[in-house]
């Protein structure tokens, strides 16, 4: 069934800080899910630890950044969960919640929940890493960016799923291609020079090489630092729109 | 509940093929899903580039080894998925239970059925070791390949009824993923699968010697040559390595529950 509009009118992120607080809740009971996020970082850093102990700073920035990464699949698999398992997005979505406040509500109570392990590695990097406040304040912003980044593709890809078995294997396949296969964890001049456009159009990795690059550990090229900035704000910002328009699509379709 | 079976029902058949049922079953859910075949072949090489970058070219038949080991690991996880999901979403464990499927046959017909998917990551990371290792000076060997596949066998059938095991407690769906994520990857971490023993802390290296997975890597290292073992020392490992996973093969089955859940 296709509606021409949504179930009821909605003003423009209506019913966000509700749904937000309703998120955090359901996630604040879920301390198992908030230990696993942190395992595959914490495996990179133990095996980073043991076998290379001088790239643990370059390790820890790449763990912080993974988190904020990874913190999408935990919006895929709860948007997906509500979804397939609950049924409860459309009890959501037929009363006067927008979609835009479902999607941003959902992804921002995961982020208030589950960075709390992130913050720690924080701490842990500053003072391994000894990092400025200008480094600090970078770290911060582009661990934002990503944030925002993988909470929409998230989103839009727990839409495509009907099936909850089968999450789990294309959530990790592709936060794992992504996150840990670019140089995110080891410095970026150990990627290969000729795929270093692609490690810079990819988030994490960008972000990283920028931290990376402030810290004096990598030296990046204008054109490379451009490529970089510009791919990830570009990606980022698009993304989140069509999220957005993705999410008030396809509460019209059953 | 067999004989009762055979005297209220004398036509049903009792004895069926479970294991190429359960392989049917394995082989529909990976042709239908390519990411399920996929995920498993990639997950371990992401690693192992991962490694390759970190430690010297010397570590890596180690590392494959590693590999191979943690791919046997990842059945146990995804047994407990499969068990906890047919059983919470479908309620298809009642009809197992209602058959004549005893509850091992079911272990090993769902191992079995994630060892399909796993197969082709085996595969192709023995064709590496075989090349890595003749490269690095520790050949595999005729013999060094029985100790592989039989150290593989005994994690495969001890990370399956883990999993089996720990999936009977599963109430809900959203337990499913972190409970199989923490178990394994803290089962993974203990153990030196992708690094010497020695390379651990003592304390950490104490720990270890409790899991049967650190005498499997050992056994299989000494026996390529990466970690020199005497032949003495070899049959102390494989000795352990039976014993610690009989050990853990017990627990495990007093904690699955089959059908009293």
């Amino acid at each position: 069934m296709r509606t021409r509009d949504p179930p009821v009118n909605t003003r423009a992120f209506r019913g966000l800080a509700a749904f937000l607080w309703t998120e955090v809740l359901v996630q604040a009971h879920e301390e198992l899910a908030m230990a696993a996020s942190m395992m595959v970082q914490s495996v990179l850093l133990v095996f980073v630890w043991i076998l290379a102990p001088s790239l643990l700073g370059v390790a820890f920035v790449g763990a912080i950044l993974y988190s904020m990464f990874t913190m999408g699949q935990r919006v895929l698999n709860e948007a997906a969960y509500v979804r397939i398992d609950h049924k409860a997005n459309d009890l959501y979505l037929a009363g006067p919640m927008s979609p835009e406040a479902y999607f941003v509500g959902m992804a921002t109570g995961i982020l208030v929940v589950y960075v709390a392990p992130v913050v720690l590695l924080g701490v842990i990097a500053t003072a391994v890493v000894h990092l400025t406040w200008a480094q600090g304040t970078l770290l911060f912003a582009l661990s934002a960016t990503v944030w925002v980044f993988s909470a929409s593709v998230g989103y839009i890809f727990s839409t495509f799923f009907r099936d909850n078995r089968a999450i789990w294997a294309y959530s990790s396949l592709f936060f794992n291609v992504f996150g840990v296969l670019p140089p995110v964890f080891y410095p970026f001049h150990l990627w290969p020079a000729a795929l270093a456009p692609i490690a810079l159009l990819m988030p994490p990795s960008a972000a990283a090489a920028l931290v990376q690059a402030s810290l004096g550990i990598t030296q990046l090229s204008s054109g490379e630092t451009l490529l970089a900035v510009a791919g990830l704000v570009v990606e980022t910002v698009a993304l989140f729109l069509f999220a957005i328009y993705w999410a008030r699509r396809t509460v019209r379709e059953k | 509940m067999t004989t009762t079976m055979r005297s209220e029902f004398p036509r049903v058949p009792t004895n069926g093929r479970a294991l190429p049922a359960f392989l049917i079953v394995g082989w529909r859910w990976i042709s239908r899903n390519p990411a399920v075949a996929i995920t498993p072949i990639l997950l371990p090489f992401i690693f192992l580039y991962f490694l390759s970058l970190i430690s010297p070219p010397s570590a890596l038949p180690l590392e494959i080894v590693g590999a191979m080991m943690f791919t046997m690991q990842n059945i146990g996880s995804w047994v407990l998925g499969d068990s906890a999901y047919w059983r919470i979403e479908h309620s298809l464990q009642d009809m197992f239970v209602a058959s004549p499927l005893s509850r091992v046959r079911y272990l090993f017909g769902i191992a079995f059925s994630n060892l399909i998917a796993m197969l082709p990551a085996l595969a192709i990371l023995m064709v590496l070791l075989a090349w890595a290792g003749a490269r690095e000076g520790t050949p595999l060997t005729l013999g060094a390949f029985f100790v592989l596949v039989a150290s593989l066998a005994v994690l495969w059938v001890l990370f399956s009824s883990v999993g089996i095991g720990i999936s009977s407690r599963i109430r809900t769906q959203r337990e499913i993923w972190p409970v199989g994520n923490l178990t394994f990857t803290i089962l993974g971490m203990l153990t030196p699968l992708y690094y010497p023993l020695s390379a651990l802390p003592p304390l950490w290296q104490d720990a270890a010697r409790f899991l049967p997975a650190t005498y499997a890597a050992l056994l299989v290292q000494g026996a390529l040559g990466i970690t020199p073992a005497s032949p003495a020392q070899m049959v102390l490992y494989a000795v352990l390595l039976v014993a610690a996973a009989t050990v853990g093969l017990v627990v495990m089955l007093r904690l699955y529950r089959w059908g009293e859940a």
